[in-house]
Parts: C-alpha cells; structure tokens; sequence
C-alpha cells in the first residue's frame, strides 16, 4: 500500500520501502528483488534518511559497480533542500583502489615490485594502456606471434588487457590466462598457441608495467587488493573513513569485490546491500552474480521485494509469457495480454524502412504527450551508420534525441583531422604527409566560408611535398587568375595562416598539446577562421588538447622524452586509432526532453525505468550471442568455470539462451507502457534476420492467439 | 496459374526421406519442383520450432527466386514464416562461421574481403615478387623471343600471367585445404624443386599475410572455414544437423568437393539431402574441384534416384539437336577422353496433354549458318536478322548469347547504333549496379570538385528517375549541357558577391533558372558532406537520391561496408573508395537479399527487346528466338593440340598452360605416389580436354536455352585464323543429313 507521507524527493513510498530506510543505523541489510520493484529508491532514501539522521555524509560510502548505475543517487543528492555536511563518497572499488594506491604509494611501491618506487606511479588508462600494448606487440608480429588469427590489431591489444583485467577482477594469477584459455579449448591445437602468445604478451606487458611504474586497471587492482588492504595503516583508514555503507546493483560487480566485502562489510556500523535478481548484465567484464549472493549471510537483515511497481498488469503477462518461451522457469501467467496493447510491431522487409517505422511511431508518442525522455531506442549494437540514420531520422522528425554512447572517436571529427593536418604541416620533420585531401580539407575547416572547390584549387597549388616533406607556399606567388578564382578574401586568410605556421616551425620545438592549444587561440578561433563562435569545434579542440597532453604524461615516462617524438608518436596512434580519445558525458546529461538511443545493455545500466521502448533488429543475433574474442573468453575466465572443463556448443547454447534470458527480462521490467518491435526481414547488412529473439516472441505471439 | 504435376515430377515431391539424386534436363521445372517439395515439407508440420527446410542452391537471384516460391506456397504465420533458409553456398558458410567464429579463429568482427581488393593484394604481392625475381619465369620462356620483346613480356605480361597464376593457385590449394606451411613443408622436402610450385606458394603465403593482417578471409576461406568447423566441433555440428532436418539442393552438377563435404557432413549419414542438377549443364568448372562428377557418383549412391527428362520448353527440333549434341559427344568426339563430357538422360517432349507443351515445331526454325564470316561480319549479320525479325515480332523474347563480355559489348554497341531496343546483361545485375551507380558518380564528383563533366553528371543522376514529357526532357538536357559548359564550378556553386556563374548566365527561361538554382542548393548541402566519414557521406547522399526501400538498404548495406574498408585502408581517401563502391556492390551480392528487382533476370519483361548476354549468364533462362555466337575453334576447342586455348600464353614455350603447370606441382609436392612424378606438359594437355569439355557443356546450355527458334553461327577470330568448332560441324551435318530439304536457305 500507498504512504501518503512523501519522501525527500517526492516519491511515494511503500511501506516496504519506508521500513528498510527507518532500519535502525547499525542495520545490515541485504535487499533483493527483480529490477524495478523499488529497490534503488530505498538506497537512495536510506542515504539521505541517514543524512538526515545527522551522519556525516562524508562517513557514508556508496559503492556501485559502475557510474552509470549512480544515476538516481546522484540526481537525489543533488536535489534542493538534502541535508548538507560534506559529501557522499560514490566510487566502484576500482575508484577507490586507484585511490588508495596513488595515497600510499610509497608504501607500497617497493614491495608490489615496482622498478622505480622512489619515483611517482603513472595510472593508465584503458587508452594509454593499449598504446603500451601496442608499443610492446606491434614490433613482434612479424615474428609469427598470433599468426593464426584473424583479428584486427587494436581488439588484440584490448584483449590482452582485458585479459589482465579479468585475473584481476576474478582473483587468479595473471600467469594462468594462458592455461585457463587453453583447458577450455575445444579445437583444433595451433589455435591453443595464440592463447600461449597471449600470455606471452600479457606476461611481457605487466614486466614492463612494473619496471616503469605504470599501473593499468588490473595492476591497480592487485596492489589494492593484495597489498594495500592488508596493511594496517591502509585497513584503519579506510574503517575511520567509511562508517556507512550502500552497495547498489551488487551483481554486477566482480568476485574480488565481493571478497573484498565480505571481509570489511563485519567492520561498518551499517550497510545495505541490493542486488537484482536477474541481474548480472556485465558478465563479460567479469560480474558474477554468485560471488555476490554469498554476501547475503554477511548481513543481519533480509528483505525481499518481487511486487513490480514499473509494468503494467499485461506487460508483466509478456514478461513471463517471454521468459517462458525463452526456456526460463516462470509460472504461466493468470492473466493474457492482447498484443496490440504492449506489443507493436509491423513486417518490413528492408531495415531502412523498419527505422522509418520506428521514428514515425516516436513522432506520434511525442505527438500525443510522451515525454521524449520516457521514450527508448535500444538495439544489440548500435552501428555509426544505424546512429546517423536514426537521429537524422529524429532530426527530419523535430525529435530531439542523444545517443549514450562516447563521443566519435577523434579522427572523425573534421576539426580535429584539421589539427592533425595542420600539425603535421606545422612539423615537417616529422615526415608525415598528409593526403592532399586532408589539407583541403583542413582548409575548408580552417578558413570560414571556404567552399570545396577553391579549397582543392588552392591545395593544389601551394601544398607540395619535396623529398617526402610536406610543404606550404605563399598566396602571393599564385598568378592573379588564379589568385582571383581563390578569392582575395580566402587568400589573405590562407596566408596569415601560413604565416603563423612559419613562424611556429623557426621558433623552438613545443609540446604537441600546447601547440594545438596556440593554434587555437592564436588563428583559428579568430574571426574569418573556421573556429570562431563554434561551440563543437572548440569542445573537439580541448579534447585533443586534453588527449594529448594526458599522452605526453603517461608516454614521457618511457624514453621517447623529446616533445618532437611524442608529439609524432601521438599522432599515428591517433591515426591507427590506438588513441581514439573519446569522452563520455552524455549520460551525466539526462534529460526529459530527448529521446535515448544506446546499446541494450547500456540502457540496463541506466539503473531506470521508461514508459516505451523500442526494440531494434529483433531478429538479430546481437541480442543473444556474445561478442567472440579470440583471445579471451568472458565465461572461461570467471570464478564459476572449473578450470579443466572443455567449453563446448553446449556452453555456448545455455549461455546465450540465459543471455537472452536475462537480457529482455530486463528490459521488460523497467518499461511501463509498451515494447516497440522493430521488424525487418533482412537486416542492416542484408543478412536474413531470425535470432532466438524473434522466434521466442513469434512463440509468444502464437500462444497468446491460441488461447484467444 | 495450376500447376499440373508430370508423372515423374510427382514421383520426387512424393520423397520422403533419406538420400534422393534428381537428374534433370533444361526446362523440366527443376527449381519449381524443388520449392514445391520444400514447401510439402514443411506443410507436413513434422518439423520443430527452431527447425528448418535448407536449400543451397548456386546464385543469390535463385535465392530470392526460392524465398519466394516457397514463401507463396505455404502459408504464413506469426510474424514471419521461419521454417525454411535459403542459402548459396557462400552464404550457408558464413552462417555457419559467423555462428560459432572463435572455432576458425576469427573474431566476430572479421572482414570479408571482395575481390578487388583479393587482387589487389595479389598484385602487390605480384609486384614485390618480381622485383626480388626479376627472371625467374626465363626458363618457361618461348627461347625463340628477342630479346626487346622478352623485356616487354617481363614488364608487362608477366605480372598479369603471375596474377592469373597466384588465383588459382591460392584457390585450387584452399579448394583442398592447404595452408601455405603445409605446402611449404613440402616443398621443402622434395629432391627437386618444382619452381612453378614454388612460386605459387610463396605467393600464397604473402597473401595470406595481408589478409591475416587485414583481419579478413576472402570468399574461398569462409567455404574452407566453415567446413574446418563443422569437423571441429562435433556438438556444433548436431545442433546444425537438427536444425536443419532436411537439405535441398539445386545445381548439384556445379558442386565443388568442399560443399558436398560440407552438405554431406550436415546431412549426417542417416539424414535427409535431396540433390538436383544436370550434369550436362556443369559449366563453371575450371581451375576449381567443381564436378559433375560428385553429382554423378552421388545419383549411384542415393537411396533414391530419379530422373526429370520432360521438358516442355523447346521445339521438337531444338531437342532434336541438344540430344544429337549428347549422342555425338559419346560416340564421335574425335579425342575420347572428352566422350563423357555430357550423358544422358535424352531431353524427352512432353505428352500432347501436358500444359507446358512444347512449341509447335518448325526444322526450319533452326538454323546453323556456315558461313564464313569475319567477326564484325557475323555481328552485322545477326544485327540485320534481328533488324528485320522484330517488327514482326513485338511479342516475342529474343536473346543473344556470346562466349565472352567484350563479345556482348560489340553487339551491344552495334545495336545501339542501329538504334534496336536492347537490355545488356553482361556484368553484376541491375539493382545494386544502379544504386551503387547513382552513389559512385556522386562521390566521384566529391573527388574532383572542380570538373564541370562530372557535375553535369551528378545532375543528370539527380533527375534519373524524372523522364517526364519531352518539354521537361529538353529543358534537363539544357541544364545538364549548361553545367558541362560551366568553366569555373566554384562560381556557380559558391558564388561570391561580384561573381555568380547562375547570374552571369544570363537565362531568360525562368524554369531553368530554377532548375539550375535548386541543383545548386543539393550540391552545397552535398559538397558540406566530404568531409565527413565515408558512411556519413554515403547515408546523407543516399537519402536525398532515393526513395526506393531496397535502394535505401543497400546505400545503408554499402554505407557499413566502405565505412569498414576505410578503417582498415586509412590512406584511401575518396578516389579509392568511390572503385570500391562499385566492386562491394558486385561482391557483395552474394549475401545480400537486396536483388527482388532482378531476382532471376525475366525474359518475359523484355518483350520485343533484345537481350544481350553470356552464355554462362543466360543459364535458367528462356527465349523464343535465340541466337549463338562465335562457336569457333577458339571459344569452343575440342581438345585438339593444334587449337588455341585462352589459358596458354604465346609467349611462354610449348604452349604451357602456367596455372595448370602449377597446380600438378603442387599436386606431385603432395602426392605420397613415388611413380605419381611431375612430368611438364601433361597438365596442359589434361587442361585443354577438361577445358574443351566445359565448353561442350556451355554449348548444350546455349542450345537448349531456345524455346521455338535457334540461330547458330561462328567467326574466323581476331587473327582470322578460326574454324567453325568441331561440334558446330557435326550438329550442322547432322542437322543438314536430317533435313536435305532446308540446305542452303541458312546462308
């Protein structure tokens, strides 16, 4: 039932709900139920009901396996009128390693077998981490390392990581990636030889990490875990330091954070601890919702919700009708549902006209008063080519729409290309020579105005590449005919170009980042250049300026200590799109004026419920097979798999169908109104689509009209 | 239309199970009676949810075809009738890799490279090659040759001749599954080198590098692959087996050795696999483990063997000459080892009651003109009959079938000039060739910004589709002349204050400055789009330039692709991408579902037209009146030593066949036969019958493509020097024996 009382952000609370949060503050709470009965909104109150309490916020710790997942928490925190008095610590436990490393690093240094321990540690990120992989593998190659495969060259190198990070996060030693992957093998045996190189490299890679100081994910992990946490002066802050603790969405963190808990969760005064039942979506970055149950008999206090307070009586009805065809174990449902009240969908037989479809229907949700930010578009994947053609779709259609996912990787964006080629031109000792193209190209950027045609007539005649060095010439000694066609205008604005990029090349050498941030400020930000007054080009600008000066922190370590060197090396990472420099943000943004387009997946990390979604490609196979990486094995390398057992079809067809599973229930759980089906004979490749998806809900389909 | 069953059709939709081989002659209603039985299948309703009726079959036109056929017999239900698959073999092996990929050790991303860039990855390795041998092929050099010729053929045929080489080479060891260390091993192990071998394999391994490196297969490893992993994993392999209960094949006669493996693995012993094919109409066998022959064995093991000889297509007297072509091939081929190139069963007309009945019978509506004619005289002769025949026959479906495509363009040129309607089909099929089209010239305008032809170009493609009344025709004739006549395009299309192309014009005619003034307005919004990434620029295009949903998809289909190419060729910028545009949309059609405009290319729709095309294209079709051109001694060799084959180069010695040289050395590297020794020259000799053989086949294709009329002639070749093809002989005197009354009116 209904309190009438509302909460501190102006929810109506169940009595359940209310309960939990007035547990007494030495209350250790374990919450479980299935997505959207509840469950965060009583992490979110019981954070701010112990505020309010008159806890200090900053004695609270709010744990979650992502930031993402924060989202209701921070937006609660944020909201006028909470109780001040610090502020609520939201970290994942790989957050509060990283912390806890770089605080008492020189503790720990020495004894974790770091190389420099007098020297300070470089954090790397999952970009900085691939461009050292790609500095140690890259030269090897050729040597016939993973020659049997087929892969290209940056999934190697992030599976390699990844493969680090799973040890980690599972809590095996990194030396027995190799013979995990090889036990599990089926095949034929000179496949098993790429996992040896794995491990060779992977090997290679935390050597090299130690020797210089360089802590990646995994690195960071281990020395949190296996050293930090054991030491006294490490264990005594953290207990003074954190009194209280809420750990939402426990299922998708790893089994070394869970271990982790188990062993401090004795120590806080009071905890709550919710985990989704079907959860576990993140399985393949090492989530392991087994480990996580076993926290249960940590805590004093058990509850359970199971009462959805998201679907509607006949969407819970295709819930359990779905999950029933999807060979899950729910009861067959009292009530039916007739399709066209939750379930939309029309034949198409082109994909194209499967998005019309789509984006017609948004039109007339939002036509007819739906909020657009209660609206979803979800598919397995989402493509560059599916995002253009649906937001300009939305676009044609006035929807405003965002799609979550990280901004373009940098070499796509115009203004940074322009950057890049100017960079090159600015630096032609480099001996990078940029495609006529792109000089015109970064011409029609650069100048305001400048058409394609002139911008190919002018990069024709000044750009010339003399003994493989590129170069620019000067306006003035175009003949007038030709001066005339360009445009004095776009002439001028060309030389004084030219003319700063000459005076930069006799000057001494700078830093690529401060170079960018010069040529910036200085030209293209100026009136008549293509920069000024455009918001996107400036934002893309700091980025790069961002990406490459965190580059030259973590690059320098090594021995490329010449600003001349890194500045080069920078780029063809950029080019090869080791660097791909790509900044999230969007999700911080949410709002309820756009439509959310994202990946399935990334939806279910959203952590909220929407009243429509629309379900793309249903007939794909993204939505129940995995993503096949060669040299790791999401499944293999988790705590649950024996590690002499042979991963077989068998495996393969349980996990996808228990993907699939969980998956749409999921999905279905946190929306309230319908389920949009996007449906179109040959997908977005031209590939006939008939995924276990499809045919589960055609079963449905069939059932329910039987019965009627 | 009711379909009425002939007693022997009836018998192969009566199967049921197990083993079935259908031999069956041109126009016995092979493709009807198989959608039939898939459709009876699944009719049955033994069949599980997830489990389907698969048919492979050889085209992707023929899979639509299928889809169709089977879909409009059964009916369907819930969202989509899911009980069937209709594959070509390249798309059974990518479904079955791209199910289970880490088997074959790829990723899930793995590329699929197209042909272009295959050969472009020969030629490099090609081209490296040579530079480190500059003079390794000297020995299989005509010793005749001067020596500034010989520096001529190094330069410039010998780089072509390597490449045609390394093809099929790379496909023939991959048709057996050979990587290029298990070749290498053996090669090294041998006493004496075998140099052809050698180079092959050398050029295998580099290009399986570059693939390797690419992250991508090429067509002939997703065959390989898919098999390796079938074999590999067992329970992988019954779940497929279970999903798919029943396996129907079409075309079984073009079968290569891996896909009977590979059917023949998913069948499983105890299963159920129908195959269906005419031996005789085996044609694309060269250089592959394609044969007849797998069919042919397959007919003596099946627990069921039928046989389909009715046809209804052809006149008595077309049969007359196609069974005549059977008879003399078995019996009077002058080199007997080509004897068995084509078997019987004898087409049989149908009985008088029959529905399809054939055509109303006329000898003289055959014709095999002796005549000795020059190739432009051959052409000028059928151009003249076809001049005169049409205007009597509007209603009619006409073809002209040539050996080779430069031989279609000829007549396609000649009868463009005699301004006679005609349809070419001679390279990729309508559809995507269109939209990939449309897409290419935009684009290659974007490359070249500045030339005028190429505007005036894109405009016309803009108003492609608007054939509206001949004031409107005029007026886009104008324009399009106008922009070709532009000398500076920046002005018209980023005009400055004091300097605008549109004003300066000077037009009176008020719709064209419209016109003129709309274009621009595309082409600015069109021009802002180079910069962006190449699927951006291609989606964008695409969306102003259709509106046809099959169009749309396959610009999307495109859009994914070149984005793909573009990341793994970083340096290709839009001149590159806009060839690949073109070649992805040849490539890909094996996949793609995208072709229901030329699903199976329809003769009826061309009525009154002429029809220019290949006689390995014209395969599955029929037309009232057909003619045959060039059957001469080069295109259709008999086997003889003095002929010429394409295959042997004149500048190599004893007329060596290189590529079949090659492939028995490998064959010898591999062979554990002490006796089974490399001896040169018998594979060029075993090239040439195989060859001839094919060419038999392709002339029994061509004959019985003809329904009432059928006009057979040759050409003395380019140097003058060709004879009428010895079968072309026998069927002239024959046909000349039997009817003595028609000689002389077919000169």
């Amino acid at each position: 039932m209904m309190f009438s009382i509302p909460s501190r952000t102006s929810k109506t609370l169940l009595s359940a709900q209310v309960a939990l949060i007035e547990r007494p503050t030495n209350a250790k709470i374990f919450l479980e139920g299935p997505a959207g009965t509840g469950k965060t909104t009583v992490g979110v109150e019981r954070v701010l009901h112990l505020m309010a309490l008159g806890i200090p916020a900053d004695s609270i710790l709010l744990l979650l396996p992502q930031r993402t997942l924060g989202a209701p928490y921070y937006q609660a925190l944020r909201y006028p009128g909470v109780v001040a008095g610090g502020t609520v610590d939201v970290l994942t436990v790989g957050g509060l390693a990283r912390r806890m490393v770089d605080l008492f690093w020189p503790l720990v240094a020495e004894q974790a077998g770091f190389g420099k321990p007098d020297q300070l540690p470089v954090f790397l990120t999952l970009e900085t981490a691939q461009y050292y992989m790609a500095r140690l593998v890259s030269p090897m190659l050729d040597q016939g390392y993973f020659e049997s495969l087929t892969i290209d060259r940056n999934r190697l190198y992030s599976q390699i990581l990844d493969n680090l990070n799973k040890a980690a996060v599972v809590g095996f030693p990194y030396t027995e990636i190799g013979k995990r992957l090889k036990a599990a093998w089926t095949g034929e045996l000179s496949q098993a030889r790429v996992y040896e190189d794995a491990q060779f490299f992977a090997t290679r890679f935390r050597l090299y990490c130690l020797e210089n100081n360089l802590l990646d994910f995994s690195l960071q992990i281990e020395v949190f875990l296996k050293h930090l946490w054991s030491m006294p002066l490490v264990h005594e802050t953290l207990l003074e330091s954190y009194r209280h603790l809420i750990f939402d969405n426990l299922e998708e963190d790893n089994p070394v954070a869970h271990d982790l808990l188990g062993e401090w969760l004795p120590e806080f005064e009071s905890a709550l601890l919710i985990y989704d039942q079907q959860g576990g979506y993140r399985s393949f970055l090492g989530a392991d919702p087994h480990s996580a149950y076993t926290l249960k008999d940590d805590c004093s206090e058990h509850a359970v919700f199971s009462e959805s307070l998201v679907n509607s009586p006949e969407l819970q009805a295709f819930g359990s009708y779905l999950s029933r065809a999807l060979g899950g174990q729910a009861e067959k449902p009292q009530l039916g549902f007739s399709t066209g009240d939750v379930l939309l969908f029309e034949p198409h037989r082109y994909h194209p006209e499967m998005l019309d479809w789509v984006v017609e229907q948004i039109a007339a949700l939002v036509d007819n008063g739906t909020p657009p930010g209660e609206i979803v578009i979800l598919a397995p994947y989402l493509g560059d080519a599916l995002r253009f053609s649906l937001t300009n779709r939305l676009q044609a259609a006035g929807v405003p729409s965002r799609s979550h996912r990280p901004s373009r990787a940098l070499r796509e964006e115009p203004a940074a290309q322009c950057l890049l080629t100017l960079a090159m031109l600015a630096h032609p000792d480099w001996a990078l020579v940029p495609a006529r193209f792109d000089v015109a190209y970064a011409f029609i950027q650069a100048i305001a105005g400048l058409d394609l045609v002139r911008a190919q007539l002018l990069t024709e005649i000044v750009y010339r590449v003399k003994d493989s060095l590129p170069a620019l010439t000067s306006f003035d000694r175009i003949n007038p005919g030709m001066q005339e066609r360009i445009t004095y205008v776009f002439g001028g604005l060309y030389e004084e170009l030219r003319a700063w990029l000459t005076a930069y090349r006799e000057g001494p050498p700078e830093q690529l980042d401060y170079f960018f941030s010069r040529l910036f400020g200085e030209v293209l930000s100026q009136a008549g250049y293509g920069f000024h007054r455009d918001l996107h080009a400036a934002q893309v600008a700091a980025n790069l300026v961002e990406s490459a000066r965190k580059f030259r922190w973590v690059a320098a370590v090594d021995d490329l200590e010449e600003p001349e060197a890194l500045g080069r090396e920078y780029i063809q990472m950029v080019q090869d799109g080791v660097v791909a420099a790509q900044y999230l943000s969007a999700w911080e943004t949410y709002s309820e004026e756009t439509i959310f387009l994202a990946p399935a997946y990334t939806f279910l990390m959203s952590n909220r419920p929407v009243d429509y979604q629309f379900w793309l490609d249903v007939g794909g196979r993204g939505w129940f097979e995995r993503l096949y990486q060669p040299l790791t094995h999401p499944y293999v390398l988790s705590r649950t798999w024996p590690t002499d057992a042979v991963w077989t079809d068998a495996d393969e067809v349980t996990y996808s169908q228990d993907t699939v599973h969980r998956l749409v229930l999921g999905l279905v759980r946190r929306c309230r109104r319908g389920i949009y089906l996007g449906l179109s004979e040959l997908g977005e490749q031209g590939y006939e689509e008939r995924g276990a998806l499809l045919r589960a809900i055609d079963r449905v389909i069939r059932a329910v009209q039987t019965e009627v | 239309m009711m379909f009425e069953l002939r007693p022997k059709q009836q018998e192969v939709l009566d199967y049921y199970q197990g083993y079935m081989g259908v031999s069956a002659v041109p126009g016995s209603g092979k493709t009807e009676i198989l959608s039939r039985l898939a459709a009876r299948i699944i009719l049955r309703g033994d069949l599980e949810d997830e489990q389907e009726v698969l048919v492979v079959t050889l085209v992707n036109s023929a899979v639509d075809n299928f889809a169709i056929r089977v879909g409009e017999i059964i009916q369907q239900r819930g969202l989509l009738a899911l009980s069937y698959r209709v594959r070509t073999l390249h798309g059974l092996a990518h479904d079955i890799v791209r199910e289970r990929p880490a088997i074959a050790g790829l990723s899930d991303s793995f590329e699929i490279i197209d042909e272009r860039v295959a050969d472009q990855i020969r030629e490099d390795s090609v081209a490296a090659w040579i530079r480190g041998h500059p003079y390794a092929l000297e020995d299989y050099f005509d010793p005749q040759m001067e020596a500034g010729k010989r520096d001529w053929v190094r330069r410039e045929q010998m780089p072509r001749l390597l490449n045609d080489l390394a093809l099929s080479f790379i496909r023939y060891a991959k048709d057996n599954r050979l990587t290029p260390d298990l070749v290498r091993e053996r090669l090294d192990s041998l006493p004496v080198p075998l140099p052809l071998a050698e180079i092959g394999c050398e050029l295998y391994a580099d290009y399986q590098r570059a693939l390797a490196y690419r992250g991508a297969v090429d067509f002939d490893d997703l065959i390989r692959l898919a098999l390796y992993t079938l074999e590999q994993d067992e329970d992988y392999l019954a779940r497929l087996r279970w999903r798919w209960p029943y396996i129907l094949e079409d075309e079984a006669q073009d079968s290569s050795q891996l896909q009977e493996q590979i059917l023949r693995l998913l069948a499983g012993a105890a299963g159920n696999w129908v195959r269906v094919g005419d031996p005789n109409q085996a044609i694309f066998e060269t250089f592959t483990t394609a044969s007849p022959q797998f069919l042919l064995d397959f007919l003596e093991e099946a627990d069921f063997k039928k046989e389909m000889p009715d046809s209804g297509r052809s006149t008595r007297s077309i049969i007359k000459l196609a069974n005549h072509l059977i008879d003399w091939t078995n019996f009077e081929h002058p080199v007997e080892s080509v004897r068995n190139a084509l078997t019987k069963p004898y087409i049989q007309p149908v009985p008088p009651d029959d529905p399809q009945y054939n055509p109303d019978d006329g000898p003289a509506q055959v014709r095999l003109i002796h005549t000795k004619l020059t190739p432009a005289e051959e052409i000028k002769a059928v151009v003249d009959s076809l001049g005169s025949w049409l205007p009597e026959n509007q209603d009619k479906t006409v073809a002209v079938l040539v050996p080779r495509n430069f031989r279609g363009f000829e007549v396609a040129s000649e009868l463009k000039q005699r301004q006679i309607e005609y349809i070419e089909i001679l390279r990729s099929t309508a559809n995507t060739r269109v939209a990939a089209g449309v897409l290419g010239n935009v684009v290659n305008y974007l490359a070249d910004p500045q030339s005028s032809a190429k505007l005036s170009k894109v405009y016309q493609v803009w108003r492609r589709d608007n054939q509206g009344d001949s004031a409107e025709n005029d007026r886009y004739q104008q324009v399009a002349s106008l922009l070709r006549k532009c000398r500076y395009v920046e002005e018209y299309l980023s005009p400055q204050a004091d300097r605008d192309w549109l004003t300066e014009l000077d037009l009176q005619d008020m719709e064209i400055i419209d016109e003129l003034a709309a274009f621009r307005k595309m082409m600015q919004r069109w021009q802002g789009t180079a910069l962006l990434p190449i699927d951006q620029v291609i989606l964008t295009l695409a969306q102003d330039l259709f509106t046809e949903p099959a169009d749309l998809a396959i610009a999307h289909k495109l859009a994914v692709l070149l984005r793909r190419v573009s990341e793994t060729r970083q340096d290709w910028r839009l001149p590159e991408l806009t060839q690949e545009l073109a070649v992805i949309a040849r490539n890909e059609r094996r996949f793609l579902g995208f072709s229901d405009e030329d699903t199976g290319f329809n003769p009826e729709r061309h009525r009154g037209k002429v029809v220019v095309t290949t006689m390995h294209k014209a395969k599955g079709l029929e037309w009232d009146r057909v003619y045959l051109m060039s059957v001469n001694t080069y295109n259709f060799p008999s086997g003889y030593d003095e002929d010429t084959y394409i295959a042997e180069r004149w500048f190599v010695r004893d007329k060596l066949n290189l590529e079949a040289e090659a492939m028995a050395q490998m064959d010898a590297a591999l062979s554990q036969d002490d006796y089974a020794w490399y001896q040169e020259g018998l594979a060029t000799h075993q090239a040439r019958q195989d060859y001839s053989a094919e060419r038999l086949r392709l002339l029994y294709v061509g004959i019985t493509r003809a329904k009432s009329e059928l006009i057979i002639s040759w050409n003395t070749g380019r140097k003058g020097d060709q004879l009428p093809a010895v079968p072309f002989i026998a069927l002239h005197s024959f046909w000349n024996g039997q009817h003595e009354d028609l000689e002389g009116s077919d000169e």
